[in-house]
């Protein structure tokens, strides 16, 4: 894979600090403004398979925790805005750590494939401190000097959600 | 009268909070409901080939579930017979042998303990291997489709622990020819609540949709369903019931034969696909069935810890992990008739829906957490919760069987619930435990 020129790294890496900020601060409007209007924004429930295992999953189909385009994505944000999730009032502290993050080139001279790690703590109710871990393997797509994502795919790393909801996207 | 009766009043609908904090009740209930009742272990798709096995729980015992070369299924205790290791960490796949991370002592898929490391060196060949096989669970048995397991010897024929639930769980295990499969694979959530609480919820609880997931109605709600309203301001008390009294399972369903597709933003495929078939399963159902009930929101409770959604489409059991915490599997089930559209339509929403991510699920958590906590406080544990609504509303009709009130919204099937579980906390054996399928039946078998 061939690194991406350090201009577009450093844009790229100011554009998951700034998205990481937001997504904190649960701005979500200029969240949706950063996606690309046919975004997939996916993540998968983890399995965990004997190595040596090369059998097909009976299972037919991959099961997802998110597998959302724009319109599904919107349908998760009009549910905060109704003011009725009263999970999240009050609401609950959250920072979005992003960390390890490798830009690299793809075919597409204006797409970029972005690997990184988020590490989202939650403080919750009184003393209830959550933290989920996920990878990240996004496409950014560049339109001029602005950058959209257009795909996500973030990896759990629990076989188990230790958390009650997910009232918060990766 | 034991000591057990102060927790549970049946007649007037009231429950002991300790009941969900008491470290030496759920020690009870572990032994007088998880070891004795009939627990859902898997599908029979999610283990098709010889050597294909899924690891699952019943109570907090690790069971594998294993195909066997002549198409039965056992199920063995997850455990090595020599020093007690874990025998196999995978969630499921296909094996030939299950080896023991420990010493080497490796397993058939059938149970026997076939090797065994310097077998001839350390044992001098003296250990009689025909002593140390799995140790199997005491009785398996198929459901259309559904595998249930039970660790007791003297428990009832499954299809006598199921009674008339048969008759509602055929509206989606038998309603078209090729029955139901799990698509996907478990999602799975640990909460710190007591068990109990989702699955009183889920067996009866209508009244919490419009407010608890008010914000996730709003957004998803494209039929009526029961006519419940966002904000708790309706309901439908003719177009929806809760029928218990049935061996201590529950139903809870709409009459409309559409509305699970209800909380679908688009479910044109979905009620395309109904209509379609509809004439099927009156031919298989009858026309009540077939009409009134295939299609509509319903929720199944199987007692103590399954349930299912048929339109929603979701099917789901929760493995206890002591007083306040559980984890709660949820698969999408469907009919195998199904197009590959629907399945997918159904699969997502079914994530979006009740997954670890679901608009609705996600209400849910913090009240029941929150539930199991104001249980645990010196003064709060000796304090009551209520179930009291529609109390003396009971009473049957010749077209379903059990015992009915009205509506969605309506406290009866969480009685009923509780007063199972009563039955079988405070039962020495099998029969002291009362069989009832109908409002006759429930009243005769009341505890005085």
């Amino acid at each position: 894979m061939i690194q991406a020129p350090d201009d577009i790294y450093l844009a790229l890496q100011r554009q998951l600090y700034y998205e990481a900020r937001i997504l904190s601060a649960a701005q979500y409007d200029e969240w949706l403004a950063m996606l690309a209007d046919n975004i997939n924004y996916a993540m998968e429930m983890p399995q965990r398979r004997f190595k040596e295992d090369r059998t097909p999953d009976r299972a037919p189909r991959k099961t997802p925790i998110f597998d959302d385009d724009m319109a599904a994505l919107k349908m998760r944000i009009a549910r905060f805005n109704t003011g009725f999730v009263w999970a999240e009032n009050p609401i609950n502290a959250i920072r979005h750590i992003v960390s390890s993050v490798e830009v690299f080139e793809t075919d597409d001279t204006n797409q970029f494939s972005v690997y990184s790690i988020i590490e989202v703590h939650r403080s919750r109710l009184d003393a209830e401190r959550k933290r989920l871990t996920a990878g990240r393997q996004d496409i950014w797509q560049k339109t001029g000097s602005e950058f959209k994502l257009l795909t996500r795919t973030a990896t759990l790393d629990d076989g188990v959600v230790l958390d009650s909801n997910i009232n918060f996207f990766f | 009268m034991s000591e057990l009766d102060d927790l549970i009043d049946f007649k007037t609908g009231r429950q002991k909070r300790v009941i969900y904090s008491d470290p030496d009740i759920y020690e009870q209930e572990l032994e007088k409901i998880f070891a004795r009742s009939w627990l859902f272990v898997a599908h029979e798709c999610q283990i098709k080939e010889p050597g294909d096995f899924i690891r699952t729980f019943m109570g907090e015992d690790e069971v594998l579930v294993v195909r066997q070369k002549d198409d039965s299924v056992k199920a063995f205790l997850n455990t090595c017979t020599h020093r007690g290791n874990r025998l196999c960490k995978a969630d499921h796949g296909n094996s030939k042998t299950f080896v023991c991370n420990y010493h080497g002592w490796g397993f058939g898929t059938d149970g026997a303990l076939n090797g065994v490391p310097l077998e001839k060196e350390a044992y001098y060949n003296k250990l009689d291997k025909g002593k140390f096989g799995l140790i199997e669970v005491a009785q398996i048995k198929n459901y259309k489709g559904l595998i249930f397991a039970t660790f007791d010897e003297e428990a009832p024929s499954l299809e006598e622990y199921l009674g008339e639930m048969k008759w509602y769980l055929d509206v989606w295990l038998d309603a078209m020819p090729e029955g139901t499969e799990l698509i996907g694979t478990a999602m799975k959530v640990e909460l710190p609540v007591n068990w109990k609480l989702p699955v009183e919820n889920v067996s009866g609880d209508g009244y919490h949709l419009g407010w608890a997931h008010a914000g996730a109605m709003s957004v998803t709600t494209s039929m009526s369903v029961g006519g419940l309203e966002v904000g708790n301001t309706g309901t439908d008390n003719d177009g929806a019931v809760s029928v218990a009294g049935l061996n201590g399972h529950t139903v809870l369903a709409a009459l409309d034969g559409q509305s699970g597709y209800g909380f679908y933003p688009d479910p044109k495929i979905a009620v395309d696909y109904l209509q379609a078939n509809r004439k099927t399963v009156v031919d298989r159902l009858g026309e009540f069935r077939g009409t009134k009930m295939w299609g509509s929101q319903i929720n199944m409770t199987v007692f103590p810890n399954l349930q299912m959604l048929p339109g929603l489409n979701w099917f789901r059991i929760y493995h206890p992990k002591g007083p306040g915490k559980f984890e709660m599997w949820t698969w999408a089930m469907v009919d195998k008739e199904m197009s590959d559209d629907l399945k997918q339509m159904i699969l997502d929403n079914v994530s979006r829906t009740f997954g670890p991510a679901g608009l609705f699920d996600n209400d849910d958590g913090d009240n029941l957490q929150a539930i199991t906590e104001q249980s645990h406080g010196w003064r709060t544990r000796q304090m009551d919760v209520y179930t009291n609504m529609a109390i003396g509303a009971e009473h049957s009709r010749e077209e379903m069987p059990g015992v009915i009130s009205d509506g969605l919204v309506c406290e009866q099937n969480q009685r009923y619930v509780y007063r199972r579980w009563l039955e079988m906390m405070k039962a020495d054996s099998w029969d002291d435990i009362p069989q009832y399928n109908s409002l006759e039946e429930a009243r005769a078998t009341e505890a005085k």
